[in-house]
């Protein structure tokens, strides 16, 4: 219990992560490139810095107490310099050891109401090794798992068969559009996907309906093809995107590009899916 | 709601069009004046004074109204002139406005007899008393304020008849005479009584526990077939709008805070739930028509399903700050241990804002004063330099708590309030005896709030850690950090406020301080006696002493600055960043709540996402129940979206129905004092 991993954040009372009231734990980094992604903190899996704009006072402090100027390297002493407290790292390094611990100080609690804890990210299979001791760590405990699907079949098998319940996304079917929006290709998703169809874990299919990427009747159509077969599906989900995922952007020194048009309403046909049985809700 | 009551909403509360039939306001000490000219003594003043106000009063019937009655005189008179009454505080001790207020009345006792049985029963008092003057008036006050209330009833039933509304005037043809003979007549004797008690100058006028004593009427015409469910719900909605109607002239700190709750549900004696088909109705109608007034709570217990949270918890949705939750198993439990009798402690309602008091039994001044737990920490700061240990120094805060405890029950010596016959008629023992209210009941316990909980343990936490465990700083120097105003220390005050410990991570080394303050408080009052000869309560609220308190109170060791608000009630400090909700209810169902039941609610507030889907909801309706579950006493959850309250202050005009809880109460945000909102605000950033 000794590997370490670096998390962005841990959420308690989540009540969309999977079955009842869920402590969520968010993983730093990911291999997958959405041009629609809300948490750009979760992208790289290094500690970084975080500014928020709104309420700056422009007093300079954060920058007279800077020692590194050329290049952060997060070493936290413009925190306390900033009056509104506008500024945080994002990432803490901890071993699984310590994380479990600190998960476990809630099991009973999240029994009693029926949850648990998921892991989300980032691309929580990103941190394949840090992740299965956390799993190791929490055996007695219900697990879930929010992933993209994108991980080497191997650890990907690993990985699901010590969790309780999966939650994974299915962002598009077309390989060429999968490439070109999230940058990394769905060839091995769907592998993984034929998989978990047949682990017996219980799961639950999300698709962040991006308007006039992937909110067309064929997508949707594929992808209940894909699951006509599915006998622990629980239920496929609509997410419907949100004009605020550009929020953070600015925050972590990026800037939020979509090639979507942000101002039109995302289709949430659940039709397609009654179509082919395969039970279909929205968020 | 259909479309009567619809119109009814629309007429009474978008559009507030009996404001516009309200005479100009006018000074209120008119009457006083001329009372104080007669010699009368108070108890023949307030009797004047309620005839005065209805006779003030121009009846006002719609066509379309089936429970009539609203106010058209704004000002509420005075009995005393200004003079007069200064030097009644020279000798007394006043309670806010000297009235008797702030205490539930058990309307049954007019209600299901009827003023000409209650007027008998008066008559045959009288050779009991006939050697006590005193005891005579106040028997003669009784049915002098029942006369004057079925003259002002005929003058009713005269307006009704002009408008051509036959109900109504057939209504008042009966009524308050007689019992009522239909749930409809019950609702309308019940505004009667709720109307002319605010008349009488009593305000934080609550209903209690509406859905026992108006059950029975009910469920009589449900079950001879007079009303279906539909119409009984029309009823209660139009009973729900009148509330709002007259409730802008009630007394109160801010807009808003005028006390109409009302408690439903609850355990019986043998252990049974008292949630009826009438509960559900007040919950619906509640749901359906997105009013202030009534403000509901729920009694809950171990054994109460999640189904009732849920339905809580899909009002709540609605962001009125409402239900507010109570638990019958540590509220009964602390009301018995403090001597309430166990029939009393099992009939327990929500006074004004989250006390608890008895109805018709209960004279309890639950908010006499408030003791604020960061005033005991900072004071004791002092002997700080002179403590060689954490333990040494905590012992100086139990003694100020102590110290402070003993001179808030001193403060309250020959405590003087204005009579009541009305109130009284409605208070169990006070007809028999002759007896005011205002000269008590069976219970005369004293409570006092206790403020700013969570600043206090944070700033003891913080002591313990920098100063003896880390020793990062010298008592001394923490002091002049805090004579400072931490103008100078910037970075070691942001550091304490953001990365020091806090109450509400469920760290029990934090959380033990808590129990202990807790403690420390009950301990202090425990044993004493007011000079009625009942007891003082300890309580976790604070109504606006989270505001007034800390006003003035210097900055705390947990980084606070000096003049900065307290958290609202049993709440986290505002600025502490926490693990989450979860650790938020395990923290704070540590201390020993059956000890400190005056009342004040664990107050969380919720984005509004999180009540998205029925999944999310039942979900939400689990944690409440969780935090009952974990031995909580009382809690309140807000649905809230900060950018709208940014955008409400902003642009008020667009956010007129905005709904907003305050500190016991729910009012609309555009018409809270700035400093209010900006609390409000604030405690949206703890927003999980």
């Amino acid at each position: 219990m000794n590997r370490q991993g670096t998390i962005f954040d841990i959420k308690q009372l989540a009540v969309f992560d999977g079955p009842g009231i869920r402590t969520t734990v968010f993983l730093k980094g990911c291999p997958l490139r959405c041009m629609w992604c809300h948490n750009p903190e979760g992208l790289t899996s290094r500690v970084q810095l975080m500014r928020s704009e709104n309420g700056c006072l422009h007093c300079g402090r954060c920058r007279a107490v800077c020692r590194h100027p050329e290049e952060c390297i997060t070493c936290g002493t413009c925190i306390n310099a900033c009056p509104k407290n506008l500024i945080h790292i994002s990432g803490h390094v901890m071993t699984s050891g310590e994380l479990t611990e600190r998960l476990r100080r809630d099991k009973k609690y999240l029994e009693n109401v029926g949850g648990g804890i998921t892991f989300s990210g980032g691309e929580p299979m990103f941190q394949p090794e840090f992740l299965l001791e956390c799993l190791d760590g929490l055996q007695d405990m219900h697990t879930c798992i929010e992933t993209s699907g994108y991980a080497v079949p191997e650890l990907y098998k690993r990985i699901i068969d010590r969790l309780d319940y999966v939650i994974m996304d299915l962002k598009m079917v077309d390989e060429k559009k999968h490439r070109y929006y999230t940058g990394v290709s769905n060839q091995v998703i769907l592998e993984n996907l034929k998989y978990l169809k047949n682990s017996g874990k219980p799961f639950r299919i999300r698709i962040p309906v991006i308007p006039g990427v992937n909110d067309s009747p064929e997508n949707f159509r594929e992808t209940a093809r894909l699951l006509t077969d599915a006998k622990m599906l629980d239920f496929v989900e609509l997410l419907p995107y949100h004009t605020t995922a550009g929020a953070k952007y600015k925050m972590v020194g990026m800037e939020y590009r979509p090639e979507f048009d942000e101002g039109q309403q995302p289709r949430m046909d659940t039709a397609v899916f009654a179509e082919y049985d395969v039970p279909c809700r929205k968020m | 709601m259909n479309s009567r009551i619809e119109l009814l909403r629309n007429r009474y509360v978008v559009e507030k069009e009996q404001i516009k039939l309200r005479k100009e306001q006018t000074d209120p000490y008119t009457l006083a004046v001329r009372m104080a000219e007669e010699k009368l003594d108070d108890l023949e003043r307030s009797v004047r004074r309620l005839k005065y106000m209805l006779d003030a009063e121009e009846p006002v019937v719609f066509d379309d109204e089936r429970i009539a009655l609203l106010r058209t005189n704004p000002v509420n008179y005075e009995i005393f002139t200004e003079d007069e009454f200064s030097r009644i505080r020279e000798t007394h001790y006043i309670h806010e406005q000297g009235k008797v207020c702030n205490i539930n009345p058990c309307y049954s006792l007019l209600l299901d007899c009827g003023f000409r049985k209650k007027r008998e029963e008066i008559r045959k008092l009288f050779p009991d008393f006939d050697k006590e003057p005193r005891k005579c008036a106040e028997l003669n006050a009784f049915l002098q304020v029942m006369d004057d209330i079925e003259i002002f009833a005929g003058r009713y039933r005269e307006a009704a008849q002009r408008a051509g509304n036959t109900e109504i005037a057939e209504m008042f043809g009966r009524i308050p005479m007689e019992k009522p003979s239909s749930f409809q007549e019950a609702l309308q004797f019940l505004r009667l009584l709720h109307y002319c008690l605010w008349c009488s100058f009593n305000y934080h006028n609550t209903f209690g526990r509406f859905d026992q004593y108006m059950y029975s009427y009910f469920k009589a015409d449900m079950d001879a077939g007079r009303i279906n469910q539909e119409e009984a719900l029309e009823l209660l909605e139009e009973f729900f709008i009148s509330c709002n109607k007259d409730s802008d002239l009630y007394p109160g700190m801010q807009q808003g805070d005028n006390g109409q709750s009302m408690v439903l549900g609850g355990l019986n004696i043998d252990g049974s739930e008292s949630f009826n088909e009438l509960s559900e109705l007040c919950l619906q109608a509640s749901l359906e028509l997105r009013l202030i007034d009534p403000k509901i709570n729920l009694r809950v217990n171990r054994s109460t399903p999640v189904s009732m949270y849920e339905r809580g918890t899909d009002l709540t949705k609605q962001g009125l700050g409402f239900p507010q939750y109570s638990n019958d198993d540590v509220v009964i439990a602390g009301l018995k241990r403090w001597g309430y009798d166990e029939k009393d402690a099992y009939n327990y309602v929500v006074a004004a804002c989250w006390e608890f008091i008895i109805p018709g039994c209960g004279m309890d001044i639950v908010n006499v004063n408030g003791l604020s737990f960061p005033t005991a920490v900072t004071n004791a700061l002092k002997m700080l330099p002179s403590c060689s240990t954490f333990e040494e120094f905590l012992g100086y805060v139990k003694d100020e708590i102590t110290k402070m405890a003993e001179e808030l029950c001193d403060s309250v010596k020959n405590l003087y309030m204005e009579p009541s016959p009305l109130m009284s008629l409605m208070m169990k023992d006070c007809v028999e005896n002759a007896r005011d209210i205002a000269e008590g009941n069976k219970y005369n316990n004293f409570g006092f709030h206790g403020t700013g909980l969570s600043t206090a343990v944070d700033s003891l936490a913080s002591v313990r850690k920098y100063v003896y465990q880390d020793k990062m700083y010298s008592a001394r120097e923490l002091l002049e950090m805090l004579t400072a105003d931490y103008k100078g220390y910037e970075s070691i005050q942001n550091m304490l406020r953001y990365e020091g410990p806090k109450m509400g991570n469920d760290d029990d080394e934090v959380d033990e301080l808590a129990i202990k303050l807790l403690d420390w408080f009950a301990d202090a009052l425990e044993g004493k006696k007011n000079e009625r000869g009942g007891i003082y309560r300890a309580g976790t609220g604070s109504a606006m002493y989270y505001v007034w308190q800390a006003q003035d109170e210097s900055a705390t060791p947990d980084g606070r600055n000096k003049g900065e608000e307290f958290a609202c009630n049993y709440s986290p400090s505002l600025f502490s960043r926490l693990e989450g909700p979860v650790s938020i209810i395990k923290s704070f169902s540590k201390p020993h709540l059956e000890r400190v039941v005056n009342g004040g609610p664990l107050t969380i507030e919720l984005h509004d996402t999180l009540f998205r889907n029925e999944d999310s909801i039942r979900k939400v309706a689990v944690f409440v129940k969780s935090f009952m579950d974990l031995g909580g006493h009382q809690m309140q959850i807000n649905a809230v979206n900060r950018s709208t309250m940014l955008d409400a202050k902003e642009h008020p005009e667009n956010h007129k129905n905005l709904i907003v809880r305050v500190w016991g109460w729910s009012g609309y945000f555009v018409e809270l004092d700035e400093v209010y909102q900006n609390q409000i605000i604030k405690r949206m950033e703890l927003t999980v």
